[in-house]
């Protein structure tokens, strides 16, 4: 139904005073696909998000749309819509009002506003609430009415900025899901920012993680998963251990990496022979006996905490503390019980930086 | 989309034009005259309607204080918006005429006025002209004077004596013609140095010298002050008024102001305001004054006198030299020497 | 901005084909009824025919600029030439016509060197009328759309409509009136340009003098003005802080909150003099307290109320309410949860206040104090009424012009202390609660807190301030309507209705014959106050959304100008519009417009304030919404923040409305016969004495205003604020999350 367009930054930077939001970012995200901004508060995605929309221009570089410069074209020439964290939906309309705003403004005859506007509200399963004021919706509610007034100008480009924080946990999970079958159901492009990396993980044809500024790493979820860049990466999506280790090159990508008693072929990412550091995701070990001979690692139980499916453990091994989790189906150890620890080979990685 | 641009521009210049049309000035009717009135208000208000009714032409009057009007000719002297400039004390009148932003204009009613009056447009190159005079003297409040046992002031001598003592107002000479009057008179009736020496005395019996020139006979009439020093016909219109007011004039003679008329220069209806000067020299005219209750002594010879207006014949005037102590220069050293010497001294 | 362009063009063209260009003497509703072929007339034609016609060439470019406007708004061209298209034309355009406009005036070439270049100018020109205006407007309208077309102000065309007409307003209407005044400080008596003139003056010994305590009789009036506007500013401080907290946390019951704010009101809609005639009814030498102490006692109270004392009784009267109002809004926005938390910290009733709220406070009360400070140094009326021979700055600048001895330099010279009092005062009230945030704390998280009751101790000393003094304001009034009503106001109590109907009789021969004295100033004052008012409000919530939502180089600069006619004392305004309005082009002085005008410029700040406050609670992002949902600037302002701010707009058409019926300095000048006003008819009858009429005009006045005020209350009441408090209206920084 509509004309996907791809968003390209090219050097974009971004100063409020002395304060720098977004230093020096280029990225490319392809038409029809779901790419989220991840990061912590401060990070500069919001800031990319509102470049994109034009509600910010860019201090240095370009901002291209379907190919179009667009870096200082005002909202209204561009051709997105975006959904609020706050909604922001006009609490002196209707929810029909609300919805057929932006083609009131651009001029479409009421008639055709209201019916498309009504179309809009029925493909987020809101039909029949046309009279009611924003105020006498249920925050799910709301989100939808947010989301069917940014869609109902079948825009190219569709933005989400925090959208499911003001939401609690269950509807949360349905309304991102929601998101995600809409999307893909219409093949637009859409940017979502969050700070929340399972809502990224499980929306996203591809994530880019901001850290102070910058961009920290872009890819898909499961390679950010399995392969961090840096310490930062790993510890904002998921969790990871971070080991010492020894690498020595071996060839143009992989290299011999030892870990306690084990030897791993892993992709070097550019670091050269020496002490190097490597993350480790909590479920990408097996627990053993302290004898057995794949244990990479040895170490004693310090906590141990049940939480139904799974355990949580952390051990003191001789790498330092390492927190692990098992299922709970494969038998509980007690504090102090002394353990091996070897590697499933895969959830690990070197870190380049 | 065209469609839309369009439509919006049309939208915006319709509300523009909408808005802006809001702001349209009052209409007015053709040959109209622009009338700068210092005289009472009922005064001033009786006579514009009076003027029209009998010529036809639109007056707009605007009720203001001498001083008032001199300081808004003087700002719209470039592009004068008054057309002529009625009542009021003559001092503002002279000044005027002597900065040039009065015009001249001899009117063939001049013969039938008093010698008074005719001396002040001679005096100005018949730039103004005498319309009424009023006497200075005292006002007092009989209820007040008679609860504290103080006989009434009859001479400005009277006036230093202990029981005096802060009951009397005059007002500031630095903002108002009544009080310049007062000090000119003074120093015509005993010589400058007498003069400032007697002010300086009555300085110690002074309680206030307001800014306006009418205020000291309102404070006597409300019995806020015992003793005003004031033109006697205001004082006539107080005790009209109902307040226990009554005057005197000074036994050593007195000065007096001559209310006065001028056109202004440059006005753009220059026809009509010759057409009301002239009008309002006649005796018909005159009288509006009296039956506002305003009791100046018109300057037609041949205008009947009310009962209760002070009676000129009777009143021992000096011989006000209007065109000395008119003039600028003598009235700023006047009014300096005065702020300097007696205004700064305690009391 | 296309239709932005092209809607300025056309206005522009369509005033110079078919509006009389200059400005027609007695209106120009008159000049077209009366006059048969008006366009033909050299007074009354478009500018067209005034420039193919009447031989005035220099007026050409009032038609071909809106004409290339309009060609480059529909030939089809890219955005940016386009733009530029309009930028040229319009920019041009209006400064071809500025330089003609101050290049020929009333009597001819406006400067001799002109005469020399281009031979004897046989012809000259009044100050334009609608089509000059007209003309004007529209190619700013064009030029400011070319600006945003060209990038500047966001790209938006109504933003730069906005910022251009405010832009142009407040350089016209506030900075060159006040530049021309303060320029005669500068000059000697003569005309002649001497900056010496200026330090002369200023070293004068009445300004600066301290004689008074040396024993002496006076002290520079500079001192007095200074000591009364710091005694006001803390007396309205401290009355204000009793009322505000009595209201809010007296446990009075309603029976007694309302009237009190009810009372507060009062003052407010009171034209000016009628306090202060009131308080010489009680407490002058024959008023009612004079008269009391003397009969039972045998005290001679005297003349005490004139000078310091009746100024500063009057000022406390009538700014105690500008104080509560502020103080109010502080006391009601301090978040209880601190005074409880302090409370749950073991501290006392008494304690606490003094350690938490009392402190919180602070901004609040400096931001009182200092708004008393500026009242009371503008303040005219009351001065002049109750002064006797103390003088401030406001009544020396006023006889300055008007008394014996009229002296512009001297004037503008005591103008410009004035000024410079006021905008210290100002940058300090600016600092105070402009940068950093005041510590008020209203909860958007709904607090759940109740507002502790006031400790015992301090809850009796503001009953005993307050009480006592609104028992004063009632007497006051009653005092003073009473005098509408009896015969002679103080004497003879005869009650009688015979002032009303000398200011109001009517009677019924052919139709309607409005005979009263006052029928034409109340008349001209409401007409005038309904003209200004919407276009009063309608401004300051541009420039309040401008302000805060808009981004634009300057920004800062145009609000701090904006605000600051605010400290200007309206004798100074008055005074500077007289001498800047008298001469063409722009020729305004003795219309009704420069008293609109004045009355615009000089409530814009207030509006603004207000405007801004409000702006602040609505959440940033619905503009945005509205923008990424395509609409523009004016989508945004009218369609999302216009309804939602409808309270604001009211209480600020309210506002703008009473000031405009109830302002006397600023306009004292201004009016004329046509366009008298009937503050200005009261202030001549008190002159006059005849205070019978005076407050007969005066309390219909004050009936017609609180019946206004009434119904803005009804209006603002019956709006559904409920369904707007349940949105959560988070506030987000927005700039870098």
């Amino acid at each position: 139904m509509t004309r996907a367009a791809d968003i390209r930054f090219e050097h974009v930077v971004k100063r409020f005073g002395a304060a720098t939001a977004v230093r020096d970012v280029s990225f490319h995200i392809p038409a029809g696909e779901l790419c989220t901004l991840l990061g912590p508060s401060g990070c500069g995605k919001t800031t990319i998000l509102r470049m994109v929309a034009g509600l910010e221009y860019p201090t240095e570089g370009r901002v291209l749309i379907g190919g179009r410069d667009v870096s200082t074209l005002p909202p209204a020439e561009r051709d997105v819509s975006m959904v609020f964290q706050s909604y922001a939906l006009f609490p002196h309309m209707t929810v029909l009002e609300n919805v057929s705003y932006g083609l009131a403004v651009s001029g479409k005859p009421k008639r055709a506003a209201a019916e498309a506007a009504r179309a809009a509200l029925a493909s987020v399963g809101l039909a029949g609430f046309d009279a009611r004021l924003p105020s006498e919706l249920s925050g799910g509610q709301q989100q939808r009415v947010a989301v069917a007034r940014a869609l109902v100008l079948e825009p190219s480009v569709l933005l989400f900025d925090e959208p499911l924080s003001n939401l609690d946990a269950r509807l949360r999970r349905h309304m991102r899901e929601e998101i995600r079958e809409l999307q893909q159901r219409l093949g637009v492009t859409a940017l979502y920012v969050t700070h929340d990396q399972s809502e990224a993980l499980a929306i996203s044809d591809r994530i880019i993680v901001m850290n102070n500024a910058v961009i920290a790493q872009e890819g898909t979820p499961s390679s950010l998963y399995q392969a961090p860049r840096s310490a930062f990466v790993a510890g904002f999506i998921g969790d990871a251990n971070r080991l010492p280790a020894r690498l020595r090159r071996i060839d143009a990508d992989q290299a011999e990496v030892t870990l306690g008693r084990a030897v791993l072929r892993l992709p070097h990412y550019g670091r050269a022979d020496g002490d190097v550091e490597l993350a480790l995701r909590p479920e990408a070990v097996r627990l053993t006996t302290e004898d057995d001979p794949e244990a990479a690692l040895t170490g004693s139980v310090a906590k141990a905490a049940y939480l139904g499916g799974t355990m949580e453990y952390t051990l003191a091994t001789e790498a330092g503390e390492i927190f692990v989790t098992a299922p709970s189906a494969a038998g509980q150890h007690a504090p102090g019980q002394r353990l091996g620890i070897a590697l499933a080979g895969h959830g690990i990685a070197v870190l380049a930086e | 989309m065209r469609i839309t641009t369009f439509r919006r521009a049309l939208g915006a210049t319709v509300f523009a034009m909408l808005g802006l049309g809001a702001l349209a000035a009052p209409a007015a009717a053709q040959g109209s005259l622009n009338l700068y009135c210092s005289a009472q208000v009922e005064w001033c208000q009786a006579a514009a309607n009076a003027f029209a009714k009998e010529t036809g032409i639109r007056v707009s009057m605007s009720q203001k204080g001498s001083g008032e009007v001199l300081a808004q000719i003087r700002a719209e002297a470039q592009n004068p918006r008054g057309d002529i400039w009625y009542g009021g004390t003559g001092d503002p009148h002279l000044q005027a005429a002597e900065d040039n932003l009065t015009a001249e204009y001899r009117s063939p009613m001049l013969d039938q006025l008093y010698d008074w009056a005719q001396k002040q447009a001679r005096d100005s190159q018949y730039r103004t002209v005498g319309i009424y005079a009023g006497a200075l003297g005292f006002g007092f409040n009989t209820e007040l004077l008679a609860r504290r046992n103080i006989t009434p002031p009859a001479c400005w001598r009277d006036l230093l004596t202990p029981p005096f003592r802060n009951e009397i107002q005059m007002a500031n000479p630095q903002s108002s013609g009544t009080a310049y009057v007062m000090i000119a008179t003074m120093v015509q009736v005993m010589g400058e140095e007498a003069a400032f020496d007697y002010l300086k005395q009555l300085h110690r019996n002074i309680n206030a010298y307001p800014r306006s020139g009418t205020a000291p006979v309102k404070a006597v009439a409300r019995g806020e002050t015992g003793v005003s020093i004031s033109f006697v016909h205001d004082v006539v219109t107080e005790r009209l008024g109902g307040f226990p007011a009554q005057f005197a004039l000074p036994c050593e003679g007195t000065g007096y102001e001559i209310g006065s008329m001028s056109i202004i220069r440059g006005s753009r209806n220059e026809r009509n305001a010759r057409r009301f000067y002239d009008w309002a020299l006649t005796p018909a005219a005159q009288q509006i004054g009296a039956e506002a209750k305003s009791f100046q002594t018109p300057s037609n010879r041949s205008t009947p006198v009310p009962a209760e207006a002070p009676q000129m014949s009777q009143i021992r005037l000096i011989d006000y030299d209007f065109a000395k102590y008119g003039t600028s220069a003598e009235r700023r050293r006047l009014i300096e020497r005065w702020d300097r010497e007696v205004n700064s001294l305690p009391r | 901005m296309r239709a932005a362009g092209i809607a300025g063009a056309a206005v522009a063209l369509i005033a110079a084909l078919f509006f009389p260009w200059y400005l027609a003497q007695d209106g120009v509703l008159t000049a077209l009824r009366e006059i048969p072929g008006w366009w033909r007339e050299a007074d009354f034609a478009p500018a067209v025919l005034q420039a193919s016609s009447q031989g005035r060439w220099w007026l050409w470019p009032a038609v071909l600029a809106p004409l290339a406007a309009l060609i480059a708004g529909v030939a089809p061209l890219p955005r940016r030439a386009r733009a530029t298209g309009f930028l040229v034309a319009g920019g041009a355009g209006l400064a071809l016509l500025v330089v003609q406009g101050l290049a020929i005036g009333v009597q001819g070439w406006a400067w001799p060197g002109l005469e020399s270049v281009f031979g004897v100018l046989d012809d000259r020109q009044y100050g334009i009328g609608w089509g000059g205006s007209l003309v004007a407007m529209g190619l700013a309208l064009t030029a400011s759309a070319g600006l945003a077309g060209r990038g500047a102000f966001r790209g938006d065309a109504f933003t730069a409509g906005c910022a251009t007409a405010i832009g142009i307003g407040v350089l016209l209407f506030t900075f060159l009136p006040l530049a021309a005044l303060l320029g005669d400080a500068f000059r000697d008596a003569g005309g002649a340009l001497s900056p010496l003139a200026a330090v002369t003056r200023l070293a004068d010994d009445r300004l600066w003098g301290l004689g008074c305590l040396a024993g002496g009789p006076r002290c520079g009036v500079v001192w007095n003005t200074l000591l009364v506007a710091t005694l006001v500013g803390f007396g309205t401080t401290v009355l204000g802080l009793a009322f505000a907290l009595l209201v809010t946390r007296g446990r009075l019951g309603v029976a007694l909150a309302k009237p009190l704010r009810w009372l507060t009101v009062l003052p407010i809609v009171t034209p000016p003099f009628i306090l202060g005639l009131g308080l010489i009814l009680i407490f002058g030498r024959s008023g009612v307290v004079s008269q009391l102490a003397a009969d039972w006692f045998g005290l001679e109270l005297g003349r005490w109320i004139y000078g310091l004392p009746g100024i500063l009784l009057a000022q406390l009267f009538a700014f105690t309410p500008i104080a509560f109002l502020v103080l109010i809004g502080v006391v009601e926005g301090l978040s209880p949860t601190l005074e409880e938390a302090a409370s749950m910290l073991r501290a006392s009733p008494e304690k606490i206040f003094r350690t938490v709220t009392l402190p919180l406070l602070m901004p609040g009360l400096a931001n009182a104090f200092l708004l008393g400070f500026i009242e009371s140094i503008a303040d005219f009326g009351n001065a002049v009424v109750l002064g006797g021979s103390f003088n401030v700055l406001a009544t020396e600048i006023f006889f300055a012009v008007v008394g014996a001895q009229a002296d512009p330099g001297r004037a503008a010279t005591l103008s410009l202390v004035l000024l410079l009092i006021a905008c210290l005062v100002f940058v300090i009230q600016q600092r105070l609660t402009g940068g950093r945030k005041s510590f008020v704390s209203i909860g958007g998280k709904g607090d759940g807190g109740l507002p502790p009751a006031l400790p015992p101790r301090l809850r009796r000393l503001c009953l005993g301030l307050a009480l006592p003094w609104a028992g004063l304001t009632i007497g006051l009034y009653v005092l003073a309507v009473s005098g509408a009503f009896v015969e002679i106001w103080g004497r003879d109590n005869t009650p009688t209705l015979r002032h009303l109907a000398k200011a109001f009789d009517f009677e019924w021969t052919q139709g309607l014959q409005l005979t009263g004295l006052a029928w034409n100033s109340v008349l001209t004052t409401l007409e005038l106050a309904a003209i200004a008012a919407p276009i009063t409000a309608g401004f300051g919530i541009l420039a309040a959304w401008l302000f805060s939502r808009a981004k634009f180089a300057g920004r800062g600069l145009l609000e701090f100008a904006t605000l600051l006619s605010f400290a200007v004392p309206g004798t100074v305004i008055g005074v500077a519009y007289l001498r800047a309005f008298n001469l063409p082009p722009l020729e305004l002085a003795g219309t009704g417009a420069i008293i609109v005008v004045c009355f615009i410029f000089r409530n814009l700040p207030v509006g603004l304030r207000s405007g801004m406050a409000a702006m602040a609670q609505i959440d940033r992002s619905l503009d945005e919404a509205s923008s990424t949902l395509g609409g523009n600037g004016l989508d945004a302002f009218r369609r999302v923040l216009m309804p939602l701010l409808r309270p604001a707009i009211i209480a600020g058409l309210t506002y703008a409305f009473v000031r405009a019926m109830t302002t006397i300095s600023a306009v004292i000048f201004l009016v004329t016969a046509e366009t008298e006003l009937a503050t200005v008819f009261i202030v001549n009858r008190v002159i006059n004495g005849d205070y019978g009429l005076a407050i007969a005009v005066a309390v219909v006045l004050i009936v017609l205003m609180l019946a206004v005020l009434g119904l803005a209350q009804l209006a603002v009441g019956r709006r559904r604020i409920g369904r707007r408090a349940a949105i959560p209206l988070s506030t987000e920084p927005g700039a870098a999350a």
